[in-house]
């Protein structure tokens, strides 16, 4: 059964018609069909992954430019598998909560699709070649995304974005090309098979190479995610991005970039000619994304950039818990993956109704919002308490285990990254105070609570952030066998005596 | 006689026409030293398929004529159009191109 | 056959939570019979658990929850009589509430939210690991930051909430620390000593926690022991981190019962209590504890004096006696052992009955006459009878009145005067006699200010002509059930000393008890307490209610104690402003902002990479001439570069 090329192809064929489509209603219900079966895929392939193994499962291949040794072949495995479900969640959430969208509808639902078709390739193409196509494929419709449903700066964002990931794709390039052509000079085959491309890393000769070719793959990947100081273009972004855009951006778009680092970066690490530094290097980015994403969320006044900023924050603790290389803190980063999908898409579509309603997200603009908008105000509370990291929601699960693994290789970075607890709730709150509470400014007019569509979709997310917080192991224990592979490498590295 | 001799004036052929091109002006004259480069590479295919008892090449020698007579015509066409708009074919007159 | 059922302890307000939250306005009464009754049945099931248990049993149920750690509950001595104390309290404040809140539109909000702030109480009370404990502990804090600011659309209460959350939150984050640390030591000890786990266990339960004391290094027991310890600081609203409290009173007068009485505050003081084991084994994490409390003790009885609102009045004596019980843990910990233990929750119980009649004392007149200002209340005794008779009741019991040689009087008289011999015994032993000075002192400033607040309160001419009243049965009776308590309660003493003592010794864990090994305090020790206690009483009478002293010409703008006092130390503007606004957002957020946008956006992007890539682009633009024979020249130049290159490359 060719479950994950189905999974793919669907909404490639769904965004097709809905490109061809003529009224709206056409539009959203092909958008809608096309992102609900590979809903259904992925939970078929959640109920029957085997989550003992590390193996890759549902394998699938065909042979495409076989004199370059190209194929397309997928495959998923404990760290695409939760990915994959993240994304079909997202998707068609993301399509519900854009029911009533007007503008050039049929193109706004087959970007969607687009975005959809790319994130899916990525999580689950075994070819380094296709991965690097499905890589761009996904840019191509942000792109769009932003600079034709976007704000009043959407082409200044629409551009940043598209430089800063293009050029961190292309050093990327570079690298999957000297991992290849590498592999080819060992073995006179040409392949690129991303696991054989990947077990041949360590057969560079040069020292430097190796670490060039890695700085190069973890560059595209902290792009990103992104990580401080990579990060700029994402605050624009989302600023400028239609709300639809933002969610996927934050939700799916960013977990490719820790995608990376536990398919690429992890099992590569031990083999760097300075692994210690490497991994220091990691550490120190994971940390500083944290702390400087939290401060900077503090300084804004545009409630969807203090989101955004809070993203930056959040998958700081991805990138520490990959360098902590620890099984647990390993699962807990990419645990954190999954968990910020969720969590982030909430407040990306609290935003988006905000502005909706009241015109404007700049937070001292707003006030009382709580009043008028008891559902939004509900599911709001309940994303910003999820994002500050509520035991009982998603988030702190994972940010727990990131800290306590993190603490046993590195606990000075941990220690730094506890202090920006305190802050993570101080801007939330602070955003919460002025923006729902407090008395109602009368300026915004008569505003309405969020469209049922939306509280739906929002409302779906919430139950599944709370539902992981208290059921973690679900997800959890399809991570952990590859984690604890990923660790087996690394303590290989250990007895060559690179890291201590 | 020796294939050496054949070579040696195709030789002089192509640079005469290369040399024709780096200096003249006129887009006719280009055009016609091209063709002069064209037909030194003509002679150089035919000789070596004389001298090398395969037919291949004179058949790509009437390939290349062909070709360079329609290559001509498309020449002498744009010349005319730019000529009717520019009021000039010297080519270094003619460089919007330029940034 | 209860213990079987403990789960439903936390589980029946939870459901309650959620069926008020999405239904309850369509229910009557806005859904509150549905958090009573669901409190009610918590409340029956932890009473029936404890006679279960009683007098050496526990329940211990565990399931794994994911990885190495686990759900769990258990309920030993020490979180029995906290069950019984939190259900029964927050039952009886539901009930009130059915009353107070009676004229609110989003009573089903209320309702909802106290039920799940109990359900979250509850659960810190049985946990049987860290983690979960942890994790209760911070629903709480939602809780609370939802119900201080239930009336969102005040300003003052948004702001109160989101300080309360902030403030506790320090504390949390220093909790977690503790908790990270202790893991990592947990772990630690299990790869590298002999120290495993039983089968079944799992690693951050108290009991595999106190198991492993022996093999932690002592350094390692005090830092995590002092993190803990933070985050007590934090719930618990202690020097440093007591500011939250008094701003706290923002919420309906029964959320500040909730807090100060059944929930939140006193889950500061049980950590400490549920980890006592190893504090004990941190004898200078315990001198901490000892100092930290002393000194909040007296630190916040001194605002106490001067606050004009009831409720902050009565708010700063929670954070004065939450300090007594963190004192009786630190002194009496270090030379009687476990009995500390009971000695402090002996006094959390006493204080949770009289503490909760205080706030719905104060509730039912702010009720009655509308305002929150003492200034503008007095002689509401003749109208309000039972409020008055019930608050005095609870005043005595706070300033701690009985009779010492017959073993006569109030709960707050036992529970109080013990924690000040406790503290007498420490220094007697330690010569150190500033925690024992701090407890007297602070005894004789509560006896003052609580006995200002009933005279001020009830006693002389109304100083304002509103139409006072007493409050409707719904909110009287409990207000008489919990002053039998206040007045009761203290003669279970020594069942209650006794049955805690049995406490750790159930989990394994042998905490040397030094049981006043010929130590008996003089007459005079005895009696000091009640003397202080007395002696504010006669204090507050004569300047309160016969006026012998002018109080407007010592509370002035000129005087600058009383200035300092009234500004509460000037410690909201040093939190809020000082380091809220200037150092947190101005300094370290705006700095943020200016190198983004700045440096790294604008210099580094725009000017650096981008005029570099322009400029380059300058120089070689010029390239491109736009003339055909330049380009064929360089064409033909690098053909022929190209046939020399392979030429010598080939051979």
């Amino acid at each position: 059964m060719a479950l994950i090329s189905l999974m793919i192809l669907v909404p490639l064929i769904g965004a097709i018609i809905a490109f061809l489509t003529k009224t709206r209603q056409q539009a959203r219900a092909v958008a809608l069909a096309a992102s609900v079966i590979p809903l259904v895929i992925s939970l078929y392939l959640f109920a029957y992954f085997n989550s003992g193994v590390t193996d890759i499962q549902f394998y699938e291949s065909y042979p495409w430019i076989q004199t370059l040794g190209i194929s397309l072949s997928f495959g998923i495995d404990g760290v695409s598998l939760p990915l994959v479900l993240l994304a079909t969640i997202i998707i068609p959430l993301t399509v519900i909560f854009a029911w009533g969208e007007t503008e050039q509808a049929n193109k706004f639902y087959g970007l969607i699709l687009l975005e959809l078709v790319g994130i899916l390739g990525v999580f689950t193409s075994l070819d380094f070649f296709v991965f690097y196509i499905f890589w761009e494929v996904v840019l191509i419709p942000m792109y769009f995304l932003i600079s034709i449903w976007g704000g009043p700066r959407k082409d200044y964002a629409a551009i940043k974005f598209f430089i800063y990931t293009h050029v961190a794709s292309l050093v990327m390039l570079l690298a999957i090309f000297a991992l290849y052509f590498n592999a080819w000079q060992a073995s006179g085959v040409f392949n690129f098979d991303m696991l054989y491309l990947l077990s041949s890393y360590s057969l560079i000769e040069s020292g430097m190479l190796r670490d060039a070719v890695f700085l190069g793959l973890l560059f595209g990947f902290l792009v990103k995610m992104p990580a401080v100081p990579f990060h700029t273009w994402l605050p624009d972004a989302h600023v400028e991005a239609p709300t639809a855009g933002s969610v996927i951006l934050a939700a799916l778009l960013l977990k490719m970039g820790g995608y990376g680092l536990f398919r690429v970066i992890l099992p590569t690490l031990p083999f760097t000619d300075s692994t210690a530094i490497l991994i220091t290097l990691m550490a120190v980015i994971g940390v500083l994304s944290i702390l400087y994403g939290t401060f900077l969320a503090l300084a804004q006044r545009d409630l969807k950039k203090m989101v955004a900023y809070s993203s930056i924050s959040h998958m700081g603790y991805v990138t520490l818990g990959a360098a902590a290389l620890v099984p647990l803190s390993i699962s807990g980063a990419m645990f954190q993956q999954f968990s910020h999908g969720l969590i982030t898409g909430v407040l990306f579509m609290s935003c988006g109704v905000i502005q909706h309603s009241a015109g404007t997200r700049i937070i001292h603009e707003l006030g009382g919002l709580a009043k008028h908008m008891p559902k939004l105000a509900l599911l709001m509370m309940a994303g910003f308490m999820a994002s500050l990291g509520l035991p009982g929601m998603s988030g702190f699960v994972a940010e727990f285990l990131v800290l306590v693994n993190s603490y046993f290789t590195l606990p000075t970075f941990v220690i730094l990254a506890l202090f920006s607890i305190v802050f993570t709730a101080a801007y939330h709150l602070w955003a919460m105070q002025r923006a729902m509470f407090g008395t109602y400014n009368e300026k915004l007019g008569h505003i309405h609570d969020g469209a049922n569509y939306e509280i739906f979709a929002m409302g779906v997310l919430v139950l599944l952030v709370i539902y992981f917080g208290l059921n973690p192991g679900s997800v959890l224990n399809m991570m952990t066998a590859n984690a604890e592979h990923l660790d087996r490498l690394l303590r290989f590295a250990v007895l060559r005596g690179v890291i201590t | 006689m020796s294939l050496y001799i054949y070579l040696l004036v195709a030789a002089i052929i192509f640079t005469i026409g290369a040399y024709g091109i780096m200096t003249q002006k006129s887009g006719i004259k280009i055009l016609m030293c091209i063709e002069l480069m064209l037909n030194a590479s003509n002679i150089n295919l035919v000789a070596f398929s004389s001298f090398g008892g395969n037919a291949t090449g004179q058949v790509f020698a009437l390939f290349s004529i062909a070709i360079a007579a329609a290559e001509a015509g498309i020449g002498f066409a744009i010349l005319v159009a730019l000529f009717r708009v520019n009021g000039t074919i010297n080519l270094d007159k003619i460089n919007i191109l330029r940034w | 056959m209860f213990g079987d059922y403990a789960a439903l302890i936390v589980l029946l307000p939870v459901i309650a939570f959620v069926l008020t939250l999405f239904f309850g306005n369509k229910l009557p009464s806005g859904g509150a019979h549905l958090p009573i009754a669901a409190i009610a049945g918590s409340f029956i099931i932890s009473l029936g658990t404890f006679f279960e248990i009683y007098p050496n049993g526990s329940v211990q149920q565990s399931m794994q929850w994911f990885s190495t750690l686990n759900f769990g509950i258990l309920i030993d001595p020490l979180a029995v009589v906290m069950l019984m104390m939190v259900s029964f309290v927050s039952l009886l404040i539901h009930i009130y509430a059915v009353g107070y809140m009676a004229h609110d539109p989003a009573k089903p909000r209320y309702f909802a939210e106290t039920s799940l702030f109990t359900a979250a109480m509850l659960a810190v009370v049985l946990s049987d690991n860290i983690l979960q404990f942890f994790m209760a502990w911070e629903i709480v804090g939602l809780c609370s930051y939802l119900l201080i600011g239930f009336w969102y659309h005040k300003p003052t209460a948004a702001a109160a909430a989101k300080k309360a959350f902030l403030v506790t939150r320090v504390g949390d984050v220093l909790f977690l620390a503790g908790i990270v640390l202790l893991y990592v030591n947990m772990t630690n000890v299990i790869t590298n000593t002999g120290f495993s786990l039983e089968p079944g266990n799992f690693i951050l339960q108290f009991k595999s926690m106190f198991a492993a004391i022996p093999y932690i290094a002592p350094t390692q027991l005090t830092i995590i022991t002092l993190l803990f310890f933070g985050g007590a600081v934090g719930k618990s609203g202690q020097f440093p981190l007591h500011g939250w409290l008094p701003d706290a009173m923002e919420g309906p007068t029964t959320v500040s019962a909730l807090i100060h009485a059944a929930t939140m505050v006193t889950a500061g003081v049980y950590l400490v209590a549920r980890t006592f084991p190893m504090f004990v084994e941190a004898p200078n994490a315990l001198l901490v504890v000892a100092y930290i409390g002393g000194f909040t003790a007296i630190f916040a009885a001194t605002m106490g004096l001067v606050m004009n609102d009831i409720k902050r009045v009565l708010a700063y004596s929670t954070v004065s006696q939450l300090g007594y019980m963190m004192l009786a843990l630190g002194t009496a910990g270090m030379v009687l052992g476990a009995k500390a233990v009971g000695i402090s929750m002996f006094h959390l119980l006493s204080h949770a009955f009289f503490k909760a009649l205080l706030f719905l004392c104060a509730g039912s007149v702010i009720h009655a006459v509308g305002t929150n200002d003492l200034r503008e209340m007095g002689g509401l005794f003749g109208k309000m009878k039972i409020t008055a008779t019930t608050m005095f009741i609870a005043a005595l019991a706070l300033a701690g009145f009985g009779i010492p040689g017959l073993h006569i009087g109030t709960a707050g008289f036992f529970s109080k005067d013990a924690i000040i011999e406790g503290a007498y015994e420490y220094g007697y032993v330690t010569g150190d006699m500033i925690p024992y000075v701090f407890s007297i002192l602070a005894a004789l400033l509560t006896s003052i200010y609580i006995f200002r607040l009933w005279f001020m309160a009830f006693s002389g001419k109304p100083r304002q002509d509103r139409h006072a009243h007493e409050s409707p049965p719904v909110m009287t009776v409990p207000l008489m059930i919990l002053a039998v308590f206040a007045l009761f309660f203290g003669f279970s003493q020594t069942g209650f000393y006794g049955y805690l003592e049995t406490n750790f010794v159930l989990m394994g864990v042998e905490i040397g008890v030094h049981e006043g090994e010929a130590f008996h305090p003089s007459a005079l020790i005895l009696w000091l307490p009640i003397i202080v206690g007395v002696l504010g009483l006669v204090i507050s009478y004569l300047i309160y209610n016969r006026r012998i002293v002018d109080m407007s010409r010592i509370v002035t703008r000129r005087n600058p104690l009383y200035q300092l006092l009234l500004n509460r130390y000037y410690e909201p503007g040093l939190s809020s402003y000082v380091i809220g606004e200037k150092l947190t957002h101005g300094t370290a957020a705006m700095t943020g902002e200016f190198v983004d946008r700045r440096i790294i956006d604008g210099f580094v992007i725009d000017t650096v990479i981008s005029r570099t890539l322009l400029s380059l682009g300058d120089v070689l633009k010029k390239i491109q001439t736009g003339v055909v024979r330049n380009y064929i020249s360089v064409m033909l130049l690098g053909v022929g570069l190209l046939i020399i290159l392979l030429r010598i490359g080939g051979t």
